[in-house]
Order: structure tokens, then C-alpha cells, then sequence
């Protein structure tokens, strides 16, 4: 059994801020925070910086897909099977915007989901966070930080210290 | 993120009741999915649902023997109940996102507790919209023709027209909203998961859950994506509904040739598909005793969009007399006057009561508060929106330009068959969705929690 982390379990949003800007502010990087929903303030503490990534992704995909949508009927109406509907042009190109809308919005999103899985880095049925006991209650009313062992600057016996002054109601070594 | 309304509460009707904590909430709502057995009522409405179900499933069959003739849609009226149910649902369905989507960008606190009724309402919508045209085709087993898929025959589906934009939009917008659903619903399936005792029930909404841990990145990816989902789906499913009015706005017959169609048929989208959510709304809190966390707040707020989009579709009304007896055409004035008082006359007036005249009640914020006229109120727009439906959809292919063909329409027992087994359907999933799904998105309802908590 590796050591994975300690574990500092709150009962606030407020506290758990204080803890995370205490824990960056003393140096640690390798910890993370699990809430029962987002805490505002909380990411930028932990992951601090502009998270630009998924915005460009949806935005490139909704460029891909508007081009893939039209192309899509411009090869069909105009290249593979020229049809001479009421003498119109063949690449009758107002027609097809609702199409290649249609298709920008459904690539923009499903980009997006499956780029919020994978920056997430879901699915991912088994971590080891779960092992902590009074991990269950991340996703009730409580908020937990783990500090994992992998920070070099992981120090079990000080990082106790430091959890119970901040007001951590419950303190638990997690190995996976 | 919800404060901007907070100040504004009325003092008797806070969003949430002030006895729901954290912990409360996540485990009523958890506990409604996890109990091991289902309440009588749920089992009762599954049954009467699954019945209905099955009434579909023999039209469906029959349908498929003898082809849309065992339906009343004879020349000149060649669409008939299923084409008009089509708007219908597919308007309810889109009523769903409105509510989700929409007010998820105007960051309307109420939102955060019905958006998982509205979105499960429309996923068991869209089904019944989708299946609708599909068995209309005269060959419903080649409707795989419309995707434009590069056949090995060179036939391609015709893009030009409104109804492949159709096609395109509705699988779009299904596929769409499930994406949409599931990215909300994740860290609510996590809940139930930490919840469960059961170790089957622990597998499978881990499995469901897909890991979710709530971690500060997971937060992060999942707003940025749900936030611009929100602003995706809003103008999405105005797109949706726009493309539907297309359908009949591009025919030239008399009554559907008309540029407001778009708009129009979006104003019934917004009146129909909130009065649906309404009275959802009102069974499952009574039914999963969710009174302090569904309150008389979100009625209220509903009830006021439901009034909103009646005044949209009256002044949609207007333009649609005004249009016929002003411009001067005089097939479109002789099929308006029949609309109006020939043989669609009952229909037509009744749904004019039914949602123009009785919404205005509305307005009195005692009729918003009582939720058994809420309740009258929301199924009497549904069932006047399918009137409506009916109404234009037949009476303008009755009164073609050509006096001589015109015709009438009768439904057949198949027809009511359809209607009943797509509302047997739509129940049916409903009832899943309450019965395995949170049905409240308690990530959501936290915020609100905490927000009122702290003043």
C-alpha cells in the first residue's frame, strides 16, 4: 500500500479557501481540492491562470464543423449529383446554412463534452482518493483537500499540524 | 453565480425552504433513486404509462402491415394527426431547453431545481417528435435515406428542402440534449454513487458516474463546457423550432405560406413546453415530497414565462387574421374564414380560450400560488397547443386553392391510437427518468443553498 495523500476533511466553502490559499501560499502545488459543488475562488487557488483550453476546442470545433456541414452539401449538390431544382444555382449556398449550422452546433458540442472528459481525465472508475473514509461526503457537505505524497515538500507529521489549525474536522492518511 | 436575484425574493417564498441543508438535500434526493422499492403511485402511473406504451407499439405494428392508409390521411389532407402531434411534441420538447438553457444564461436561481425535469421531459419528448414523421414516410424502413451519407447509389437526400433541414435539426438537437443532459447530471450521479449501500447499485451508478470526484479541474472543465453548452443550446433550439415552422411556411398552400411561421411556432414552444413542466413539476414534488426544495417559488417563476409566452403567441394570433383579411388574397382569406367557422371552428375558438383567454389569469399572483389552477391552467394550454396544431395543419390542406378538391379530414382510431401511444411513450420514459435519475440537480441546488444561507 502506497502512500497517497492526507486527507483534511471541512464543513465550509470558506474553510476549505482558506486552507487551499493557506497550503499554495506555504509552497505546496501537488494537492487538490473535492467539492460538493464548485466553490467560487477555490480554482483559482488551485489552478490558478486563464483555463483557455475548452474554449478554443469548441471554438475550433464550431469552425470544423460549420466546413464539414456545408462541405458536406456542397459535394452533394454541386460536385456528386448535380440536381437542377427549379433552375436554381447548384451551389445554392443560402439553403445550406441550416445545415451546416445544424452540424457546427452538434460538433461544437460533443467537442466540448468529450473535451470535458478528457481534461477531467474521465472516465476514470477507480482513484485513490476514494479510499478515504470520509471521502463520501465530498459529494455531500463536506470538503476535503488532499495533499498528495508525491509534493516535496509532503511532510506527514507537520502537515497534520497545519490541517488542525485550520480547522480540518477530520485528518486521515490515505494509501492506495 | 446566483445572487443576482436574491435580493428580490419575495419574503413569504424563498427558493428553496430554509429546513434544506446540504446534507438534506443530497440525501432526499439521492434517497428517491435508491430506494429499494418504488412508491405504489410510481408503480400505478408506470403500468397505466407502460398500457399506453403498448397501444403504440400495435399501431406501430399495424402501420407497418398495411401502411399510413389505416390512418384518416386521404388526398387533399396528406398530413394529418401525426404530422401536427410532430410540432406538438417536438414544441414541448423544446420548452424543455428553453427552460434549461435559456435561464441557465440569465442565471435565474429557480432553474437550478427544474432543469432536470425539463430536461428529462424533453429527452422522453424528442423520442415520440422523432418517431412521429418517421412512421409518416409511406416507407418508414428507408428514413435512413435523409442522412447524407455517401450511398454506394449516388441517391443523396435533397438539402434544399426544409424538410431534411428538419431531419437535421431534430437529430442534432436529440443528440444535442443528451450530451447536455449527461454533462449536468454527472456530479449528481456521483452523489447517488457515494450514497448507495446496495454494491450493485454502487457499480452501476459508478459505472454511470464515470469516476467523478468533484476535484477543483473537474469543476473547472465541467462549468466552462456546461456554460457555453447553455449558450449553444438557447439559440439551438430556437433553430430547432424555426426549421419546423419552415416545413409549413415553405408550402405554398394558403394559411402555411407565411414568414411569421418561424417565430410563431417558437411562442408555442415557450407557452407549451413550460405548462408541461408545470404540472411535472407539481406531481413529482408532491410525488417524492420535494416541497422544500421544488417550492412555490418556481411555480411562480414558471407560471410567469407560461403567461409570457401566451401574450407572444396572442400577438402572434393577430398577425395570423390580420395577414389573410388584409392582404387581399382570396385563397388565403376563404381559407382563414373557413378555419374560423367551418368545420375546425370548435377547435380553433376552444384553443383560442384555452390559451389566450385563460392564461391571462396569470396575471393575478393568487392564481399563481394556487397549484390546482396551475395545474388546470398548464393542461388546458397543452391540450389547446394540440388543438392548434390540428387546426392549421388540416384546415389549410382542406381549403387549397382549387375549390373543387377541397376535402375534409376524419382521424381514425389509429390516428388516436398514435396520439395516445406517443403519450403512453413520453410517460413511460418519464417515469425511468424519475425513478433512476436524481430528478433535481442537487450540484445546482447547493449554490442556492449556500447563497441563501449566507443572506
Amino acid at each position: 500500500m502506497n502512500l497517497f495523500g492526507l486527507v483534511g476533511v471541512f464543513d465550509s466553502a470558506e474553510a476549505v479557501r482558506r486552507a487551499a490559499a493557506r497550503l499554495r501560499a506555504a509552497g505546496f502545488r501537488a494537492f487538490d481540492a473535492y467539492t460538493p459543488y464548485p466553490v467560487e475562488g477555490l480554482d483559482d487557488i488551485v489552478h490558478p491562470g486563464a483555463q483557455l483550453f475548452l474554449p478554443l476546442l469548441m471554438f475550433a470545433a464550431a469552425i470544423v464543423g460549420a466546413a464539414w456541414g456545408f462541405w458536406i452539401q456542397y459535394w452533394d449538390e454541386v460536385l456528386n449529383y448535380p440536381l437542377n431544382v427549379g433552375g436554381r444555382p447548384f451551389n445554392s449556398w443560402p439553403a445550406f446554412i441550416v445545415g451546416a449550422f445544424e452540424f457546427m452546433l452538434l460538433v461544437t458540442v460533443t467537442a466540448g463534452f468529450v473535451g470535458m472528459l478528457a481534461r477531467s481525465g474521465l472516465p476514470k472508475l477507480y482513484h485513490p482518493i476514494f479510499e478515504a473514509s470520509g471521502f463520501h461526503n465530498a459529494s455531500r457537505d463536506r470538503f476535503v483537500i488532499c495533499i498528495e505524497a508525491t509534493d516535496p515538500r509532503y511532510d506527514g507529521q507537520s502537515l497534520r499540524v497545519l490541517l488542525r489549525e485550520l480547522g480540518a474536522e477530520q485528518i486521515e492518511e490515505v494509501r492506495a | 453565480m446566483v445572487s443576482t436575484l436574491a435580493g428580490q425574493l419575495p419574503a413569504e417564498a424563498p427558493v428553496v425552504g430554509p429546513q434544506v441543508t446540504l446534507g438534506s438535500l443530497s440525501d432526499d434526493v439521492s434517497s428517491r433513486v435508491l430506494m429499494e422499492r418504488a412508491p405504489r403511485w410510481w408503480w400505478v402511473g408506470f403500468a397505466f404509462s407502460f398500457a399506453l406504451f403498448i397501444v403504440l407499439v400495435v399501431q406501430t405494428v399495424w402501420l407497418f402491415v398495411n401502411g399510413i392508409g389505416i390512418w384518416g390521411v386521404r388526398i387533399p389532407v396528406a398530413w394529418g394527426f401525426a404530422i401536427a402531434e410532430y410540432v406538438w411534441w417536438i414544441a414541448l420538447a423544446s420548452g424543455g431547453t428553453i427552460v434549461s438553457a435559456l435561464f441557465f444564461l440569465t442565471r435565474s436561481p429557480w432553474r437550478s431545481a427544474t432543469n432536470r425535469i425539463a430536461e428529462s421531459m424533453l429527452l422522453s419528448a424528442a423520442p415520440c417528435a422523432g418517431l412521429l414523421p418517421i412512421l409518416h414516410l409511406g416507407r418508414p424502413g428507408l428514413f435512413y435515406w435523409l442522412f447524407p451519407y455517401s450511398s454506394v447509389m449516388g441517391v443523396w437526400p435533397q438539402v434544399r428542402s426544409p424538410l431534411w433541414w428538419d431531419f437535421i435539426c431534430l437529430l442534432c438537437y436529440i443528440l444535442m440534449s443528451l450530451m447536455y443532459y449527461y454533462a449536468g447530471i454527472l456530479p449528481d450521479l456521483a452523489t447517488v454513487r457515494d450514497r448507495a449501500q446496495s454494491r450493485s447499485k454502487q457499480i452501476a451508478y459508478g459505472i454511470l458516474s464515470l469516476g467523478w470526484r468533484g476535484s477543483v479541474r473537474e469543476w473547472q472543465n465541467q462549468r466552462i463546457v456546461y456554460a457555453t453548452m447553455s449558450a449553444i443550446m438557447a439559440p439551438m433550439v430556437i433553430s430547432v423550432h424555426s426549421v419546423v415552422g419552415l416545413d409549413f411556411a415553405a408550402g405554398l398552400t394558403p394559411g402555411w405560406h407565411d414568414t411569421q411561421f418561424p417565430p410563431y411556432f417558437f411562442f408555442g414552444a415557450v407557452i407549451s413546453g413550460t405548462a408541461v413542466i408545470i404540472m411535472l413539476t407539481i406531481l413529482v414534488r408532491w410525488g417524492y415530497s420535494l416541497q422544500s426544495v421544488l417550492t412555490e417559488y418556481h411555480l411562480n417563476a414558471m407560471a410567469k414565462v407560461m403567461l409570457v409566452g401566451s401574450v407572444l403567441l396572442t400577438y402572434a394570433y393577430v398577425w395570423e387574421a390580420f395577414g389573410p383579411l388584409y392582404g387581399g388574397k382570396v385563397a388565403d382569406k376563404a381559407e382563414f374564414l373557413e378555419r374560423i367557422f367551418g368545420f375546425t371552428a370548435p377547435a380553433f375558438w376552444s384553443e383560442k380560450v384555452l390559451t389566450v383567454v385563460v392564461p391571462q389569469l396569470l396575471w393575478f399572483p393568487a392564481v399563481r400560488r394556487s397549484q390546482l389552477l396551475l395545474f388546470l391552467i398548464s393542461g388546458g394550454i397543452i391540450i389547446g397547443m394540440w388543438q392548434e396544431r390540428f387546426v392549421f395543419t388540416t384546415a389549410s390542406l382542406e381549403h387549397n386553392y382549387m375549390p373543387s378538391s377541397w376535402g375534409q379530414f376524419y382521424p381514425t382510431v389509429w390516428d388516436w391510437a398514435a396520439l395516445v401511444g406517443t403519450i403512453g411513450l413520453f410517460l413511460t420514459m418519464f417515469f425511468l427518468f424519475l425513478r433512476f435519475a436524481p430528478i433535481v440537480a442537487m450540484a445546482e441546488v447547493r449554490e442556492v443553498v449556500e447563497e441563501e444561507r449566507a443572506g
